[in-house]
C-alpha cells in the first residue's frame, strides 16, 4: 500500500480545518442538539423525546408528505421538460445563443423577485393565469389562497425556476457529444428518433444523473421559492409547508431548537437514503 | 483507509477544542444584579436599539431620536433595524446564546423574552422607574396607561417599557354605509354580521361585508368575550370554541364575511371596495388612509364586542450593558414615552398614545388628519393581551394558521367539524412544546 506524503498534510490543512469547523462540526452539534430540550441558552438532555414530539406532530408530517411530493414531481418533470427543451434548442433552433441567455435569465434573477412576480401571475382575481384560462374556459383556481392547490403551486413554481440550471448544463453537455456519431448515423438512415434516443440520451446519462442528484437535493431543501410565493408565510394556513420550513420555524421562531435539530436529523437520513437510491439506479442505468 | 481515520482524528480534537471554548463561554455569567444607577451620564455612552420599525414609522423613530441626542448630547442611539417582527425575534432568539452581541435594549412582545427571563438575561425596570434622576420616581408618575404596562411584565416582574402599542378598529367605508342603508355602525358581534349581511345581500353579491385581519385575534377575542381567558386549558373542539368558529365560517359560506388571504391586511381590498368593513389594528390606518385617497370617506370605530387586543411591542433591556449604558437606554425609553414624544409618535403613525397625559389631550383629540384620536378613548376601555406564558405565543401563532385551514374549508362549502377536530389536534401540541 502507498503511504500518504506527509507534505499533503499542510497543503490540505486549511480545507480541512473548514471543513472541520463549518461543515463537519455543525452536523454533530445537530445532532447532538436532537437529544436536548429548552432553549438555545439553556440546554439540557432529555433523550428521544424531541424524536417523539415529531413524529406526533400533524404538522411535521404534513411538512414531511410536502417535501417528498415536491422532490418526487418536480424534479423529474422538470428534468424531461429541460431535456426537450435543450434538445430543440440544439437541434432545431437558429441563434442558438439568443435562447440559451433567454432561458438562464431567470437563473440569475433573485428567486424572492420572481416569487413576487409569480405571486401576481398566480393571483385568483386578478392574475395572468386565471384570466388566460377562464379565456380558454378552463377552470381558475384560487392558486395562492386555497391551502388544497398551494403544493400543486409551489410544484408548477420549481418546475420552471429549475429550468434555467438544467437547460444551460444540458446545453453544454450536448455540445461535447461527438458530432461523427450523428454523421455516421445519418449513413445508415437513422430517423430522428433513434439518434435521440440510440446517440443523445446515452451520452447525456452523466449529466442527468448530475443534475438529477443536484435537483434532488435541492428541492429536499426548498424554502426560499415557499417564502417568496406566499408572502413570507408557508401557504394559506401553512398548506405548503416544507421541512426547511418546518426547521426554521421551530428554531427561530417557537423557540425549541431541539426539535428543529430532530427534524434537521431526519431530513438528513432522508435525503442522504434518497441520494443512495439513486446513485444506484444511475450506476444501472449507466452501466447498460 | 489511513487517511480517513487520521481525518476522523483531526476532526474529533477540533470538536473538542470547540467544545471547551463553548463552555467557557457559557461559564461567565456576570453576576452584577444589584449595581448603582448612575444619576448622570457623564461618559460617552452608546445605546444599542434593535426595532422592526419601517415607512413612517421607522422615519419617525428616527426624528426622535435626533431630538434626544440633542437633549443629551453625551448620549448616542444606535438604530438597528433588524426587518419584520419575524425576522427581529428570530434575530433575538438566536443572539441569546451570546450575550455580548444583543443590543442594549430592543423591541419585542413580551412572549418573545419568555426564555431570556426565565435565564436572568433582563433587566428588572422596576428600580429605574423608582429612580428620581433616570427614572420617575414611580410608576404613577409616569403616567404610563396602567394596563400597558401590566402587559409589559413577565411573571410578574417589569422588564418592559410599553412603546409602540396598537389597539384592533373597525374601519369602515361610510359612503357605502349610505349607500345600502346601515344607519348604526356595529358595536356587538350580532350587529356587525347583520350589517355585512346587509350590505352583500344589497350589493348584488359584489361587495362583501366585513372581514378579520388577525384570525388569532379572532379567536383569542372571540374566546374572552365569551368569558374563556387564552390558556392551555382551552377545549378546542368545545362548544364556546365551536360556537365562535361557526360565527365566521358561516359568514364564509353564506359569502358575507371574507379573510385577508396571503396579502396578510384587508386594506388592499378596502381600498378597493371589495369588502365595507374590516377589523385590523389601528397601526395601519396610515396604509388605509394612503390607498382610500378621495376615492370615498372611511371612518374608524371601537372593535364590535366588548373586549379589544392590545397589541404592539414593549421596549426591553439586556443584562449585559454596562451601568451608564443601562441609565442612558432607560433615559432614552423615557424620552419616547413622554407626552410630547408620544403625541408626535401617535400622529404620525397610528399607534395609539401609551401616555395617558397625551390620549386625553386636546392636541391629540383635534387631530384631523386621522381617524382614531377622536374615537381611541371609547374603543380602549376594554383591553386584553395573549397572556405571557410558556408556549403561549406558540399556540397564538399556531391559531392564526389554525383558522386559515378551517375557514377555507367554510369557503368551499364543506362541513368544518373535520378541520376543528385537526385544528385541535395542532393546537394542543403547539401549548406542549
Amino acid at each position: 500500500m502507498k503511504q500518504n506524503q506527509k507534505k499533503a498534510w499542510l497543503y490540505l490543512a486549511p480545507t480541512i480545518i473548514f471543513v472541520t469547523f463549518f461543515s463537519i462540526y455543525p452536523i454533530l452539534r445537530a445532532f447532538v442538539m436532537s437529544f436536548q430540550s429548552g432553549s438555545l441558552i439553556n440546554l439540557n438532555w432529555t433523550g428521544f423525546s424531541n424524536y417523539q414530539y415529531i413524529f406526533h406532530d400533524p404538522e411535521f408530517w404534513l411538512a414531511i408528505r410536502n417535501t417528498i411530493l415536491y422532490a418526487l414531481i418536480s424534479v423529474p418533470v422538470a428534468l424531461a421538460i429541460s431535456i426537450m427543451l435543450a434538445w430543440l434548442i440544439f437541434s432545431k433552433v437558429k441563434n442558438k445563443s439568443f435562447f440559451e441567455t433567454t432561458f438562464f435569465m431567470p437563473y440569475v434573477t433573485s428567486t424572492i423577485a420572481i416569487g413576487i412576480v409569480f405571486r401576481y401571475i398566480f393571483n385568483g382575481d386578478y392574475g395572468m393565469l386565471n384570466f388566460l384560462l377562464r379565456a380558454l374556459h378552463l377552470p381558475a383556481p384560487n392558486w395562492i389562497d386555497d391551502p388544497a392547490m398551494s403544493v400543486t403551486t409551489i410544484i408548477i413554481f420549481g418546475i420552471w425556476t429549475s429550468l434555467a440550471f438544467n437547460i444551460v448544463i444540458l446545453m453544454g453537455a450536448l455540445r461535447n457529444i461527438d458530432p461523427n456519431y450523428y454523421t455516421i448515423a445519418d449513413m445508415y438512415g437513422a430517423s430522428g428518433t433513434e439518434k435521440f434516443w440510440r446517440i443523445t440520451m446515452p451520452q447525456l446519462v452523466p449529466t442527468i444523473a448530475f443534475l438529477l442528484t443536484m435537483n434532488i437535493i435541492a428541492a429536499f431543501k426548498v424554502y426560499t421559492s415557499v417564502y417568496a410565493l406566499f408572502n413570507g408565510q408557508a401557504g394559506v394556513g401553512n398548506s405548503a409547508t416544507t421541512a426547511v420550513f418546518y426547521i426554521y420555524n421551530k428554531f427561530q421562531i417557537v423557540g425549541t431548537p431541539g426539535v428543529a435539530m430532530a427534524a434537521t436529523v431526519v431530513l438528513f437520513i432522508i435525503i442522504m437514503f434518497v441520494t443512495f437510491l439513486q446513485r444506484k439506479m444511475m450506476k444501472k442505468i449507466g452501466g447498460r | 483507509m489511513k487517511f480517513s481515520k487520521k481525518l476522523a482524528m483531526a476532526a474529533v480534537a477540533g470538536l473538542a477544542l470547540i467544545g471547551t471554548a463553548a463552555c467557557s463561554n457559557g461559564g461567565s455569567k456576570s453576576s452584577s444584579s444589584s449595581e448603582k444607577i448612575p444619576s448622570k451620564i457623564t461618559k460617552k455612552t452608546t445605546v444599542v436599539f434593535w426595532h422592526g420599525m419601517v415607512g413612517v414609522q421607522q422615519s419617525t423613530l428616527q426624528k426622535l431620536t435626533k431630538e434626544f441626542e440633542k437633549e443629551n448630547p453625551k448620549i448616542t442611539v444606535k438604530l438597528e433595524n433588524q426587518g419584520a417582527y419575524n425576522d427581529l425575534q428570530a434575530k433575538i432568539n438566536s443572539t441569546l446564546q451570546s450575550p455580548n452581541n444583543l443590543p442594549t435594549i430592543t423591541q419585542a412582545y413580551p412572549g418573545w423574552l419568555w426564555n431570556a427571563a426565565q435565564n436572568d438575561m433582563l433587566v428588572n425596570l422596576t428600580p429605574y422607574i423608582n429612580n428620581k434622576s433616570v427614572g420617575w420616581g414611580s410608576a404613577k408618575a409616569s403616567n404610563i396607561r396602567t394596563e400597558l404596562l401590566d402587559g409589559a411584565k413577565i411573571k410578574g416582574t417589569q422588564y418592559g417599557i410599553p412603546f409602540n402599542k396598537s389597539i384592533e378598529t373597525l374601519t369602515y367605508n361610510k359612503d357605502m354605509f349610505k349607500k345600502y342603508g346601515i344607519k348604526k355602525v356595529p358595536t356587538t358581534m350580532e350587529e356587525l354580521k347583520s350589517a355585512s349581511e346587509t350590505i352583500y345581500k344589497k350589493s348584488n353579491h359584489k361587495v362583501v361585508g366585513a372581514g378579520f385581519d388577525s384570525l388569532s385575534n379572532y379567536y383569542v377575542l372571540g374566546m374572552k368575550d365569551d368569558g374563556v381567558n387564552f390558556t392551555k386549558n382551552i377545549d378546542f373542539n368545545g362548544s364556546t370554541s365551536k360556537k365562535v368558529i361557526n360565527y365566521y365560517a358561516d359568514g364564509i359560506k353564506k359569502g358575507y364575511f371574507r379573510v385577508a388571504g396571503s396579502e396578510h391586511y384587508l386594506s388592499g381590498p378596502f381600498a378597493n371596495q371589495k369588502v365595507a368593513m374590516f377589523i385590523g389594528t389601528s397601526a395601519g390606518e396610515g396604509f388605509v388612509k394612503q390607498g382610500v385617497g378621495n376615492k370615498f370617506t372611511y371612518d374608524v370605530a371601537a372593535r364590535p364586542g366588548k373586549y379589544t387586543m392590545q397589541q404592539g411591542t414593549d421596549i426591553y433591556m439586556f443584562k449585559h450593558a454596562s451601568a451608564d449604558q443601562k441609565a442612558a437606554a432607560f433615559k432614552y425609553m423615557k424620552f419616547l414615552v413622554s407626552k410630547s414624544s408620544q403625541l408626535q409618535w401617535a400622529n404620525a403613525t397610528g399607534y395609539i398614545p401609551v401616555n395617558n397625559n397625551v390620549i386625553t389631550s386636546k392636541e391629540y383629540k383635534a387631530n384631523k388628519s386621522t381617524k382614531l384620536p377622536a374615537k381611541l378613548d371609547s374603543a380602549m376601555k376594554n383591553l386584553y393581551s395573549v397572556p405571557v406564558e410558556k408556549n403561549s405565543n406558540a399556540a397564538y401563532t399556531q391559531l392564526n394558521s389554525i383558522m386559515q385551514n378551517i375557514l377555507s374549508v367554510a369557503q368551499k362549502d364543506q362541513n368544518v367539524n373535520n378541520a376543528i377536530n385537526t385544528g385541535k389536534s395542532k393546537f394542543d401540541a403547539a401549548w406542549k412544546q
